[in-house]
């Protein structure tokens, strides 16, 4: 309806018009923004139930260690003084301290009650009543791959 | 006739003196199978127990199933019902040894290396040597026949090979054997043994680990003491003998001024202020001078040692306060419904550097438990940061929500609005 | 818009729409004293598109099995972006639809709209609660954590007390004798598939029924509804309806984001079943009863006598349009009418109690 000096006034309806629109489709923007953000993958596309990227083999000199995280628990990996990888749980089977490589014993050994493991993770001295559990390598160009069995 | 009586005679000699001789042949028989002798087939039928019990547990016997007859350390013929011609003297029958016999008679075959290699490759056959360097086996050579032998621990009949969970001898019994003797103070005074050791020991974690874990890695009386030669560690040597299981802690105790100062004042080692038998579970309450605190036995307040125990007290302090902290942070986080396993690893990490921190103690130097105790601090300030974020995580949330509230509401009433005036 | 009359234009010439939008429009909602209870249909529908929408998009993320499914909800919950609000929203919307959906069937009965001739939407109506029901059931094991395993497996164990089949129905349903990663792919089957397809179906008969069919008026309050004027569908019911769903999203958005559904920990098949294992507040009634039967009743096993007696319950009520013919105000009428309070009484009072512990 125009006003006295012929400005046009927004109606009271076409406030509500609008008011109605912008409300409605802001409702719709708040609901389809998680929804879009969603959809998209996360960086790390799947949970690392079983298998993670442990390490590089550029970073793994041979007769060295390595700690890495499988889910909430140390993993080691180790490069044997001959080049091969291998990796075994870095969960002490005696009292679960985190074991080490001593490359001076070119083994694995246990800081807390002096546990021994061979490099085929097999306890062959002090405590441990088992040897440690084996995960399987993947090397993938130079990415290491550590899958543990289900 | 007679080359064959003094043969007898000979063998007799020879056997009556205990001096290392193979059995007669037909006392021992091919390894492996149980030996059947007429010695256990009629004792089995004796009224009086004592006579009885021995045939009795001739099953459960390791030497009667491996072959090896009453008769192959009894002498006699095991062949004969005769009860004389199986027990006489010319057969070489000894009967009930003497307490002093016992140690030679067993070693007459466990320390012969080529006699034991029948049995199994790498048998230990180092026993009766070690046992005449022993405790008991010095005080039985002056005479005493109160001290133990080799059957007082493994058995005389029914002996069980030591993996055998029934043994005496087995790592979980071992106290209990040793026990036997070294619980009854009147027995144990004379020789200036108090006697409650055994009790103290009971009360350790090492016997809890052993009995309670399962863990048979745990030390029992042997592993400190020795088996065959049992003899206590020697004022010097007791930081070795802890140190085998404990090396991270020996190496730390070697680099400190303590090492040369406990030496020099024929102190014991570890044992000064970990006790020996009664090894019980250390708390960061123990580091200072004051009363029920370790460093006041040889310090006091204000000397160099007092000082170094104060800064190493604090340092742990502040880190195990700091750990509670962050737990307490990311417990209630983590009840808030934000999944904090990053957060978990750290706090895991800062645990471990503080396990690291205390063994760091044994340096008695504050400055290398200090660069630890900075690594708990490390880890629980990483937690901190990440249960901070998920803090703000949460906060962002419900600041997202009255948003989107405010919108709806603001469509509910553009609509309600839009409604009236349609119907007006 | 112009464009948007252009495209109306083409459509229409090609199918005819305006008999259909004349269907559409004509349908009117009367006003009356209970008019409100009308809204408790479009909401049951608004939370169950909610859930359809919510549950295609973590059906993007999620791992129907044993050994991955709980990773896959904690993935979800943890790393994708909002998985937290979309997974909480599907939890909180399964169990506001299932209270909208009472809450229907409760005024429906109550302003008894089952008569002739809607007995067919009274039906179609009931088959969709107890489709509801079995989403909530098979859903609740999706995310295979302990109280959901637990759960799972006393609520697949009652289905063995039924006679003559009860086996072959306990391993149709567990996909084996117990409950183990078999349960879960078939449960997730029937979740996804099975039951959404026979859902849409009903859904479709429900929704063209009431459509054909109109509102019904409510004995006794017909003068009431003259007097007011009737809303039409299109444009007025449906945009205060949109108002109430609104109220609905809202609500959504709060309980997911202060009340986060839990994730629990991964199920064990081999430990002891915690204490105070329960099922959805929804089987509660149901669940409390079945406890308090003592082991025997007169040689009768005691949950067998329950079950029985709560299958004959719902066949009753299922149907009631063909049992309570006849006027509101007569004797039969005025049995039903109290029939229904009680059963509403005894389903809120068990639920309430089991809530407050009263059962131990």
């Amino acid at each position: 309806m125009p006003g006295s000096n012929g400005v046009t006034v927004i109606s009271r309806r076409g406030l509500l018009n609008w008011l109605l629109g912008t409300s409605l489709g802001a409702t719709m923007v708040a609901a389809l923004y998680p929804v879009f953000r969603f959809v998209m993958p996360p960086k790390v596309a799947e949970a690392p139930v079983n298998r993670v990227l442990a390490g590089k083999l550029s970073e793994l000199p041979p007769n060295s260690g390595k700690i890495f995280r499988f889910g909430s628990k140390p993993g080691i990996l180790i490069r044997t003084p001959n080049g091969d990888v291998r990796a075994f749980s870095a969960v002490c089977t005696h009292l679960a301290c985190t074991v080490q490589y001593r490359p001076d014993m070119q083994n694995v050994w246990c800081a807390c009650h002096n546990g021994v493991y061979d490099l085929q993770g097999k306890n062959i001295s002090g405590p441990p009543p088992r040897p440690l559990d084996a995960y399987k390598v993947d090397v993938a160009g130079d990415d290491l791959y550590v899958t543990r069995g289900s | 006739m007679r080359n064959h009586v003094l043969a007898a005679a000979a063998l007799l000699v020879v056997w009556a003196g205990g001096t290392q001789a193979a059995p007669p042949p037909n006392a021992v028989r091919p390894p492996g199978k149980h030996a059947e002798d007429t010695c256990t087939a009629c004792h089995m039928g004796l009224d009086e127990a004592r006579l009885r019990t021995p045939a009795q547990l001739t099953d459960s016997d390791i030497h009667h199933t491996q072959g090896i007859t009453c008769a192959g350390c009894h002498g006699g013929d095991p062949t004969s019902e005769d009860a004389t011609i199986a027990m006489s003297p010319t057969r070489g029958f000894v009967g009930k040894f003497t307490h002093q016999a016992i140690p030679d008679m067993c070693g007459s075959c466990h320390s012969d290396a080529a006699f034991m290699l029948r049995y199994a490759p790498n048998i230990p056959t180092d026993q009766l040597q070690q046992y005449r360097t022993s405790k008991h086996g010095l005080a039985l050579a002056k005479g005493d026949t109160n001290v133990a032998v080799c059957s007082s621990c493994h058995g005389a009949h029914g002996v069980r090979q030591v993996s055998d969970g029934r043994s005496p001898v087995y790592p979980t019994h071992i106290v209990d054997t040793c026990g036997r003797c070294h619980s009854n103070r009147s027995l144990m005074t004379p020789y200036g043994i108090k006697g409650d050791e055994v009790e103290e020991y009971k009360r350790s974690v090492h016997y809890a680990s052993l009995t309670k874990k399962n863990d048979l890695s745990a030390p029992t009386c042997k592993s400190c003491h020795g088996a065959h030669g049992a003899t206590p560690p020697g004022v010097s040597s007791v930081s070795n003998v802890c140190g085998t299981c404990h090396p991270t802690q020996r190496e730390r105790f070697d680099l400190s001024p303590h090492k040369d100062a406990f030496a020099a004042l024929q102190q014991p080692a570890c044992e000064s202020c970990h006790s020996n038998h009664e090894i019980v579970h250390p708390t960061d309450t123990w580091i200072g001078v004051g009363e029920k605190q370790v460093c006041g036995s040889c310090h006091s307040a204000g000397d160099a040692g007092a000082d170094a125990a104060l800064a190493i007290s604090s340092a742990l302090a502040s880190a195990t306060n700091a750990i509670a902290s962050a737990q307490l942070r990311v417990g209630r986080v983590q009840r808030a419904g934000m999944l904090m396993d990053d957060a978990d690893v750290k706090l895991e990490d800062a645990h471990q550097a503080l396990v690291l921190a205390q063994v760091e103690i044994h340096t008695v130097n504050p400055a290398r438990v200090e660069g630890q105790t900075r690594a708990v601090l490390g880890g629980t300030g990483a937690a901190e940061k990440l249960a901070a974020a998920a803090e703000a995580e949460i906060r962002y949330r419900r600041t997202g929500l009255f948003i989107s509230l405010a919108v709806i509401a603001l469509a509910m009433v553009a609509l309600i609005l839009k409604v009236r005036s349609m119907e007006r | 818009m112009r464009l948007l009359d252009a495209l109306w234009k083409a459509l229409d010439e090609r199918l005819e729409l305006t008999p259909l939008v004349e269907f559409v429009q004509h349908k009117e909602v009367p006003q009356h004293r209970h008019s409100w209870a009308y809204y408790f249909g479009g909401l049951t529908l608004f939370f169950f598109g909610v859930q359809v929408a919510t549950g295609i998009l973590l059906l993007l993320y999620y791992r129907p099995t044993a050994e991955a499914a709980f990773e896959s909800v904690q993935f979800i919950v943890t790393r994708v972006p909002f998985g937290w609000l979309i997974r909480s929203v599907h939890s909180w919307s399964a169990n506001l639809m299932i209270l909208a959906a009472f809450a229907h069937m409760f005024s429906v009965y109550f302003l008894r709209s089952y008569g002739k001739p809607r007995e067919l939407t009274w039906w179609s109506g009931f088959v969709l609660l107890l489709l509801a029901m079995g989403f909530g059931f098979s859903g609740y094991l999706l995310p295979w954590n302990t109280l959901s395993f637990f759960a799972t497996r006393v609520g697949t164990d009652m289905v063995s007390k039924v006679p003559l089949v009860g086996g072959w129905l306990l391993k149709f349903l567990r996909g084996g004798e117990d409950v183990t990663g078999a349960t879960l792919t078939r449960f997730f089957g029937f979740h996804v598939a099975v039951l959404p397809m026979i859902t849409a179906a009903l859904l479709g008969v429900h929704l063209a029924l009431i459509q054909r069919q109109g509102m019904h008026i409510p004995e006794g309050l017909e003068e009431e509804a003259a007097r007011r004027k009737p809303l039409r569908f299109v444009p007025n019911f449906m945009m205060r309806e949109g108002v109430v769903w609104l109220v609905g999203l809202a609500a959504l958005a709060a309980l997911a984001a202060f009340f986060p559904w839990e994730l629990g920990a991964k199920a064990d098949p081999f430990a002891s079943a915690p204490a105070g294992i329960k099922p959805e507040w929804y089987f509660l009634f149901m669940f409390e009863t079945l406890k308090l039967l003592p082991a025997h009743v007169l040689g009768v096993e005691g949950e067998l006598l329950g079950l029985g007696a709560f299958s004959l319950a719902g066949l009753v009520w299922f149907l009631v349009p063909v049992l309570d013919s006849g006027s509101r105000l007569g004797p039969r009428g005025r049995a039903f009418f109290l029939l229904g309070w009680l059963a509403l009484a005894y389903i809120v009072c068990f639920t309430l109690a089991s809530f407050a512990g009263v059962f131990k």
